[in-house]
């Protein structure tokens, strides 16, 4: 399939009001700004009601922002109507046409583009194959599981070649282990074709699974950003750190600040982690420790700490075990290296921090 | 926001309809009250009216029609809740759900008064079983009893087909879980299946005490002397003393029990909807929530009830087919030649009239359905309100309005076609505009969206995926349109003349005559044709659905 070249997608200052009937106005989005590359995969990530869906919907046309400009390639569409914009839309009930087939489908777009009648037949089963549904043409969507409508609503977005991707959560109505393998399939997909991709979820897991950045949107508002490594290891707020992967927030106080490193000290025991922004010595933070932070020592070795097993969560290539240090509970993951490596509940073990896993957070959020 | 950009095709769409909103459905009314209500000298009384009201005659047909619409509307109810439920519950075979649904169609797609004229040849002087069987003489069937038990049979269907669906609706895990917990099937049933079908059984009994309060032939048959009922009371003052002021009061006086029930139906019961499809359930083998022996109860009444319908088609069929029925049993095709050449020009007339009304009614609804649900312009639930009123209305009032609004300029339309046709496209139109509503309701706007982002202008959008969407709606709104164009009465008899007559008429002229092979024949044909038609509207509508599209019932909405 033959691709244009990709496009730069920029969105400044959009914002769109309504008024709620207890809040009075509220922003669905504000002051929303991002810089897609061309051929960048980017992620929306946030709880539901943080705007994602409303700010992707402005970037598609369906909606009209308060304020703000979205630019294709330098081209602002803000005000264009969405059957101009030449995107690709992949909704959450994959809005499948019920009344045609599945070809009908596909070739709808190609139609209203007024392709000739031979190219459409080509293109559509070129598409129908690259998804991976050789042979439903003539079916129609209630005859199709949800795996396969998730693939002709990505097919039928795909095949009128757009200059943007738009995914809006679109694989929420699928059981876990096909949501991981379409996941792939997206990805795939989108690094084949290279088009420029803005894709909301609020399944974390799901976000750094495909994305190249990641965009984090709470209260309508953009949060941080960065790529699925960065937002996981320097969380940089204590919201990213909790809804980014799962975290033991524990009260520190800095002893020694110099040269991006700190020396904290944390429930009795003194570390070295790495300081993001300026902090001093007598500062209280907050210790950001992941849950595979956090190592287990049984016999000789470094330890800081000195904790109880609490309980345990036997989930097969791995265990979580819940930790209790001086009052204050941890989560530690370990992977099961077998039977005899196994903690019971109710002993006795050592905790290192793994230093340079760990980072800093202010005592408030700012 | 920013406002949509107006529209020209919209708005010269709504004018248009506005205007014919006005034309024939409240200038008629307003006609109808300024009559009742003005002195004849310029000025307004409530003498007239109140002299009228007060009448001992008319005051006591006032409570007849009240008291006979709560014991159809009850009874019905109860008897509707009952097939309803074993058709839902009970794990019928596919052909018996069948069986039944065809006999329970039979009595809502036949001429109201049918089962009336039935219920004389099987309780009258000379019925088949009062006198043949029973040898019983000089027996009267005019009354309470046989009018009630006349319009059970005729409306309980519509306390079926409201309360069906919402009983295939309720999730059976929901009872499963009651269950579960704990309680007996009974316990189920009283705490759980029933509180839930609350809404779904007031919505039922209002729907027949409507109409029954409406009903206008089966008391002209059966009421007799004994029992007056307003409607009749209304028609006689009009046909038979010519006060024509005085039959439009007396039908106004429906106006404020039809209203409240309009309304009571609409604000009240319509909020109080459990919603209980939940995503998954909805589809799930229902959970056996019913003993043998209570199935074989259900079963046994259910049956009982489809015999005394299937009886009473019969019973019309035999006596459309023999010289005189309860003397002469021989059997003879004349009834039917006197149908073809006497009775060939109302046939004639009624078809002309529902041809041409089916398709007017039936883009009346989808337009105006169309509109009201997906465009946003001043003034959207008053159309929608003003478009349901001559559908909520008693019969009786719609045709005494027509009558008076349209014998003297500036628009004059007694005599002609055009003014039956009109009473029922705005009367029967309103079901497709709700069939259009409910319909254009369960499609997302994402599909719009997704026909929108993929290229497509909104003239593209409605033409190839909103249009092919609501046509069941349009399909649907086309034959209750041909149906009821087919059997209704108690508007258009006001409304025929010399020159446009129907077969509807034509029957209550033979039954007044006592003519009544005849009038057995014509009904027979009447059912037969509806029937004809019914089918090939439901053979369509079973197409759209073989395509995935959502099912559409020909009489729901």
């Amino acid at each position: 399939m033959s691709v244009n070249a990709p496009v730069r997608v920029e969105v400044v200052g959009l914002s769109r009001r309504f008024v709620h009937r207890v809040k009075g106005e509220v922003y669905a989005a504000r002051d929303v700004t991002l810089d897609v590359a061309p051929g960048e995969f980017l992620t929306l990530l946030g709880p539901s009601g943080c705007g994602k869906t409303t700010t992707l919907r402005m970037i598609a046309g369906f909606e009209k922002p308060d304020a703000g400009r979205v630019r294709f390639s330098g081209e602002d569409v803000t005000f264009l109507p969405a059957n101009q914009r030449n995107i690709g839309f992949v909704f959450q009930n994959y809005a499948l046409f019920p009344h045609l087939s599945v070809a009908e489908n596909v070739s709808y777009g190609l139609e209203m583009r007024k392709v000739a009648a031979a190219e459409i037949a080509t293109r559509v089963s070129e598409v129908l194959k690259l998804v991976g549904l050789a042979g439903y043409e003539q079916q129609f969507s209630s005859q199709l599981s949800g795996g396969e409508q998730q693939r002709v609503a990505l097919a039928r977005a795909i095949v009128i070649q757009p200059r943007v991707l738009l995914f809006d959560e679109p694989l929420s109505n699928l059981d876990a282990k096909l949501r991981v393998q379409m996941r792939h399939e997206i990805r795939e997909l989108q690094q084949r074709l290279g088009i420029t991709t803005i894709y909301v979820t609020h399944d974390q897991e799901e976000a750094m699974a495909v994305s190249d950045r990641i965009v984090v949107m709470s209260q309508g508002s953009v949060l941080a950003q960065g790529s699925a490594l960065d937002l996981y290891h320097r969380p940089g707020s204590e919201f990213v750190a909790r809804f980014i992967g799962r975290v033991n927030l524990v009260a520190a106080r800095v002893v020694e600040a110099k040269g991006g490193t700190a020396r904290v000290e944390a429930l009795g025991a003194v570390m070295e982690v790495v300081a993001v922004g300026a902090v001093k010595a007598g500062d209280e933070v907050r210790l950001v420790l992941r849950p595979e932070a956090l190592e287990v020592v049984r016999g000789e070795g470094t330890r800081h700490w000195t904790a109880k097993v609490t309980s345990r969560v036997f989930l097969g290539e791995k265990i979580e075990y819940r930790l209790d240090v001086a009052g204050t509970s941890l989560l530690v993951v370990r992977y099961n290296a077998g039977p005899a490596e196994t903690l019971e509940e109710g002993s006795t073990v050592g905790l290192r921090v793994i230093e340079d896993a760990a980072s800093l957070l202010p005592k408030e959020d700012a | 926001m920013i406002p949509r950009p107006r529209d020209p095709a919209v708005a010269v769409t709504v004018l248009v309809l506005w205007g014919l909103l006005g034309l024939f459905i409240l200038y008629p009314l307003g006609m109808m009250m300024f009559r009742v209500l003005s002195d004849g000298q310029g000025g307004y009384t409530l003498e007239g009216l109140a002299k009228l009201l007060t009448d001992k005659h008319h005051l006591r047909a006032f409570w007849n029609s009240l008291l006979l619409a709560a014991l159809v509307g009850s009874i019905g109810t109860v008897i509707g809740f009952l097939f309803a439920f074993t058709a839902a519950r009970a794990k019928l075979p596919a052909w018996l759900l069948t069986v039944i649904d065809a006999a329970v169609l039979l009595p809502l797609v036949s001429p109201p008064f049918t089962t009336a004229i039935a219920m004389i040849f099987s309780f009258g002087p000379r019925g088949l079983i009062t006198y043949e069987l029973l040898g019983m003489k000089g027996v009267t069937v005019y009354g309470l009893t046989s009018t009630m038990f006349s319009e059970v049979l005729t409306y309980f269907p519509i306390a079926y087909l409201t309360l069906r669906p919402i009983l295939a609706a309720i999730d059976s895990n929901i009872e499963g879980m009651a269950m579960s917990l704990g309680a007996s099937r009974w316990k189920v049933f009283t705490t759980v299946t029933l509180p839930l079908c609350v809404p779904g059984l007031a919505n039922a009994f209002l729907l027949l005490f409507a109409a029954s309060l409406a009903d206008f032939a089966t008391p002209l048959i059966l009421a007799g002397n004994v029992f007056p009922v307003l409607p009749t009371q209304a028609y006689l003052q009009i046909t038979g003393l010519f006060d024509l002021r005085g039959g439009a009061a007396l039908s106004l006086s429906l106006l404020f029990p039809a209203l409240a029930v309009f309304l009571l139906q609409r604000y009240w019961v319509g909020r109080r909807f459990y919603v209980t499809v939940t995503g998954k359930g909805a589809g799930q083998a229902p959970f056996d929530s019913i003993s043998p022996v209570t199935r074989a109860v259900l079963l046994s009444l259910c049956a009982a009830v489809t015999v005394v319908i299937v009886y009473f088609y019969a019973l019309l069929l035999y006596a459309s087919l023999v010289m005189a029925f309860g003397a002469n049993h021989t059997l003879t095709l004349m009834h039917y030649k006197v149908v073809f050449t006497e009775g060939l020009r109302a046939i004639r007339d009624t078809l002309i009239i529902a041809v041409i009304a089916m398709p007017l009614g039936g883009i009346y609804g989808l337009l105006l359905g169309y509109l009201v649900a997906k465009k946003e312009f001043p003034g959207r639930r008053a159309m929608e309100m003003v478009s349901m009123i001559n559908y909520a209305l008693p019969g009786t009032i719609v045709g005494i309005a027509y009558l008076i609004a349209f014998n003297d300029p500036p628009i004059v339309l007694t005599g002609t076609a055009a003014i039956i046709i009109a009473c029922y496209i705005f009367r029967y139109g309103p079901t497709g505009i709700r069939a259009t509503i409910a319909l254009l309701s369960q499609i997302d706007k994402s599909l719009e969206e997704a026909s929108t982002g993929l290229g497509a202008g909104s003239g593209t959008t409605f033409r190839r995926i909103t249009l092919p969407l609501v046509l069941p709606a349009f399909f649907a709104g086309l034959g209750v349109v041909f149906i009821r164009s087919m059997t209704a009465i108690s508007a258009t008899i006001f409304l025929v003349s010399l020159s446009w007559t129907l077969v509807t008429v034509k029957i209550l002229e033979n039954m007044t005559e006592l003519s009544l092979g005849p009038a057995a024949a014509f009904s027979v044909l009447v059912v037969a044709i509806v029937f004809v038609v019914v089918g090939l509207i439901s053979w369509v509508l079973r197409f759209f659905r073989g395509r995935g599209m959502p099912a559409m019932s020909l009489l729901g909405g």
